[in-house]
């Protein structure tokens, strides 16, 4: 009979409340967690600024328009994919937002059609990739730049639109639980929050989820186990596009003007960094919501970190660049070693 | 025939994390001798060869080819001291010629530019020597290549100029019979010419008809080595797996009366006019060389290829089958060949690969409801004695016989009528290819109806209640279980009807 290695049994479940977390958080992510702790540390002890509670405030804020755009990301790379026209989704979803809410005066419309114009865009995406058989990266490159022309065009005269509502700004820059020297919770990052966790239930426990780790993994097999590849993608970038409309919601609300293009330009490599950052890899199949949350705030303190040091923007972009290509070798490193760790095992039972 | 080794391999071990794959093989190779290693999966066939071709580097011990001491060669330096593996999935570069496949990284130049002029009159000679003149264009692109193909470019690059000892690893798991005849007829010229032939494989019918000497292992030992014309497959395969194990498999006939699957008139690009019926708990057999279509026969049927015209019935009822959901909402399951490319998602887990046909009934408003995924995959890794350590392990760190399980458990789960298997037991160990035969059967007791695509003549002969052979884009009558025989269906595939 197959002789079963040992080598690759897991730990089993345990009670231990420690354990648990390492489960939810994933194992792999703990590193996450303590390179915030660290990159924290660092901070705090270069300037006093770091806690304070604007600061935080602040972080907080930065970091739920990145966040939206994480959760989509996080779906289409798992399936194999990439968006790289989120950015510019947003900022159609910024003007159309504004439009709505200054020339129409309803906010909710506003928020509603940004939504909806992102998802608009998004079913597009998936048109050209799903009937034109155009590769995802090409089609999202292509629509990057239309989508961005788009805001323009759509925009009166291509200026920004001023926002003057209050009840709007307050989705932006609003906070609740204020008082008592506590300083609140930003309004965006309570909805970044209700949106990663019905994300993550999403990709964990229904049948769409796991369809998308499955299609992601392997394509030919997922197709052949009944799963339909071009609703599925159709599915995949509608919510990435609607995500990315909500995103550009929350900064024309944020901002007090409808954007074309200042405010969501290179979002989308942020997102993008952030999910590979967050333990997916370019191949598809693996990749958690908690990850890129987790390299979402990692991201966000850095970039808050790097400011309060007075690092010259150009700097930072320099940074962000880099960073990107960091956390696509920790994938690939992380990858080629559960490879070897494979072929070991294989090798050792036979062929 | 001279009796000089040309390989000694002298007290060889090696380790591996927390297994020890090799301990203290000794044993020589001689010229002019096929060698065959036989083992189960684990009795160390992999890691010798990868030894020796210089994959691996030994912990112990020394390796002698030709008197000169390889023992810590890299892969290169193996090659060029004249040892040759032709691996059982060979690297093939996707979008370059045949002929500049067979020669990759030694291309013939002049000035630093390539001389395709040379290129294909020594890749041609090559192809003539090997007797596979004729079996492969080579203008064809890489991708092009059928499995079988694959494997003529493989070989033909191991028998470039300077090699002494060959080993093929189990080079036949993608051949059909006529193929594999053409293996053995250039096994016994190289043999002729002095080399020292090494032949890896789980299949005992070809060690016998083979091989002059036979090396068995068992959990990296060396348990002995046997004359071949000394020997028999029973005794074989006592010593490989240590105990008594019927080697031949048979089963009662379970053929029902309702015809469960209907193909009438089925047209494809591939297919001119096929039509057959399979029976509640009928095993049919589908034979044939590789390339004859019987794949695409298979995904014809299942929905992922197009068919131009016929009708496919279920239990009597027409199936309007465009896709791969329609046929699994028909009731058809669908095993493919290519496991690891197109069965299983490797990364994922046991408990997601044995679900994922049957997701949405596991579901309520599309929510997976795991209490319900575990009550029905539990049960199926039990039944099936799917060895794993849970049911998040991940597919590809299991073995190749456990894998194919998961993929017989995707399908149990959706009970399918029909289940379609196209080389079940590709790449699988004795051990667990008995399991599987006794799986398909008990399947078939159960009352599905099977076809069963196979290129191992003994397992269509063991398992299959009657047998078509498709030759041409068509199939012949079916021939009975008790009609059947190798020669008669070898004649069929051939297209010699009269036989």
């Amino acid at each position: 009979m197959t002789n079963m290695t040992n080598s690759s049994i897991q730990p089993t479940s345990s009670s231990n409340p420690l354990k648990a977390i390492t489960r939810f958080v994933g194992a792999e992510n703990l590193s996450l967690i303590i390179a915030l702790v660290l990159l924290v540390a660092l901070i705090a002890s270069q300037t006093p600024f770091f806690f304070a509670p604007r600061n935080l405030m602040n972080i907080g804020m930065n970091l739920s328009v990145v966040g939206l755009l994480g959760v989509g990301m996080t779906i289409v790379i798992v399936s194999g994919a990439l968006d790289i026209s989120v950015g510019s989704i947003a900022g159609v979803a910024s003007v159309v937002s504004a439009m709505l809410v200054t020339y129409v005066g309803t906010v909710l419309g506003g928020v509603a059609m940004g939504v909806l114009a992102g998802a608009i865009l998004g079913v597009v995406n998936a048109a050209i990739i799903t009937y034109l058989r155009v590769n995802a990266v090409v089609a999202t490159l292509a629509t990057l730049s239309a989508y961005r022309g788009l805001a323009f065009l759509i925009a009166p005269e291509g200026r920004p639109i001023g926002v003057l509502d209050q009840n709007f700004a307050w989705l932006g820059s609003g906070r609740i639980l204020e008082g008592g020297g506590f300083p609140g919770v930003p309004v965006s990052l309570i909805l970044l929050i209700i949106i990663a966790a019905i994300g993550h239930f999403v990709m964990s426990s229904t049948v769409f989820g796991r369809s998308v780790y499955s299609m992601g993994g392997n394509p030919a097999a997922a197709r052949l186990a009944g799963i339909n590849l071009n609703r599925m993608k159709f599915y995949i970038f509608t919510i990435s596009g609607a995500l990315a409309g909500l995103a550009g919601v929350l900064v024309t609300a944020r901002t007090s003007s409808g954007q074309p293009a200042s405010g969501t330009q290179g979002l989308e490599l942020e997102a993008i960094t952030a999910v590979f950052l967050g333990g997916a890899i370019l191949a598809g199949g693996k990749g958690t919501i908690v990850g890129t949350m987790l390299a979402v705030v990692l991201l966000a303190t850095l970039s808050n970190g790097m400011n309060l040091l007075g690092i010259p923007t150009f700097y930072q972009l320099v940074a962000k660049g880099f960073l990107l290509v960091v956390a696509v070798a920790i994938g690939q490193w992380r990858m080629a070693r559960a490879e070897k760790a494979q072929a070991r095992a294989a090798a050792a039972t036979g062929s | 025939m001279t009796d000089t080794p040309v390989l000694d391999i002298r007290g060889v071990g090696k380790a591996f994390p927390n297994v020890r794959a090799l301990s203290n093989l000794s044993f020589d190779v001689r010229r002019g001798e096929v060698m065959a290693f036989v083992g189960e999966n684990g009795a160390g066939k992999s890691t010798l060869l990868k030894i020796l071709s210089g994959d691996y580097r030994l912990d112990e011990g020394t390796v002698l080819l030709d008197g000169q001491e390889v023992s810590h060669a890299n892969p290169l330096a193996a090659r060029r001291a004249g040892f040759r593996l032709v691996r059982q999935e060979p690297e093939i570069v996707p979008h370059v010629s045949a002929a500049e496949n067979i020669f990759v990284g030694e291309l013939p130049q002049r000035g630093g530019v390539v001389d395709f002029k040379q290129l294909r009159a020594e890749a041609k000679a090559l192809l003539v020597e090997c007797g596979f003149d004729g079996l492969l264009d080579l203008d064809a692109q890489g991708d092009s290549f059928s499995p079988a193909q694959r494997h003529i470019v493989e070989i033909a690059r191991a028998l470039k100029p300077g090699v002494k000892v060959i080993a093929f690893d189990e080079p036949t798991s993608s051949l059909t019979a006529d193929e594999t005849e053409r293996l053995f007829a250039l096994i016994r010229k190289l043999r002729a010419r002095g080399l020292a032939v090494i032949y890896v494989t789980h299949r005992l019918h070809e060690v016998m008809a083979i091989s002059d000497r036979i090396v068995i292992l068992r959990d990296g030992r060396l348990i002995g080595v046997k004359e071949t014309t000394a020997t028999t497959p029973d005794d074989v395969v006592r010593m490989m797996v240590g105990r008594d194990l019927s080697y031949g498999f048979s089963r009662a006939e379970t053929t029902r009366d309702e015809v469960v699957l209907e193909v009438r008139g089925l047209k494809s690009r591939w297919h001119r006019d096929i039509s057959f019926q399979i029976r509640a708990g009928e095993i049919l057999g589908f034979a044939g060389l590789v390339g004859a279509g019987r794949t695409e026969l298979a995904k014809v049927i299942f929905g992922e290829y197009h068919r131009s015209a016929g009708e496919i019935r279920i239990a009597g009822k027409p199936a309007h089958i465009r896709s791969p959901s329609d046929a699994i909402r028909a009731s058809i399951g669908f095993a493919p060949e290519d496991r690891k490319g197109e069965g299983l998602i490797l990364v994922r887990s046991v408990m997601e690969n044995a679900s994922m046909a049957v997701f949405s009934s596991l579901a309520r408003w599309g929510v997976l409801r795991n209490r319900i995924m575990v009550e029905t995959v539990e049960p199926l890794i039990k039944s099936l004695e799917i060895k794993t350590p849970s049911l998040e392990q991940e597919v590809g760190k299991l073995s190749g016989g456990n894998q194919q399980k998961v993929v017989l458990a995707r399908w149990l789960a959706a009970k399918p009528k029909v289940l379609i298997l196209d080389e079940p037991t590709r790449a699988v160990d004795v051990g667990a290819k008995a399991e599987i035969y006794r799986l398909i059967d008990s399947l078939a007791q159960s009352g599905i109806a099977i076809m069963l695509i196979s290129s191992e003549m003994p397992e269509l002969l063991a398992l299959a209640d009657r047998i078509v052979v498709m030759h041409g884009g068509t199939i012949s009558t079916p021939i009975e279980k008790h009609d059947a025989s190798e020669e008669v269906i070898l004649n069929h595939a051939l297209g010699q009807r009269a036989a």
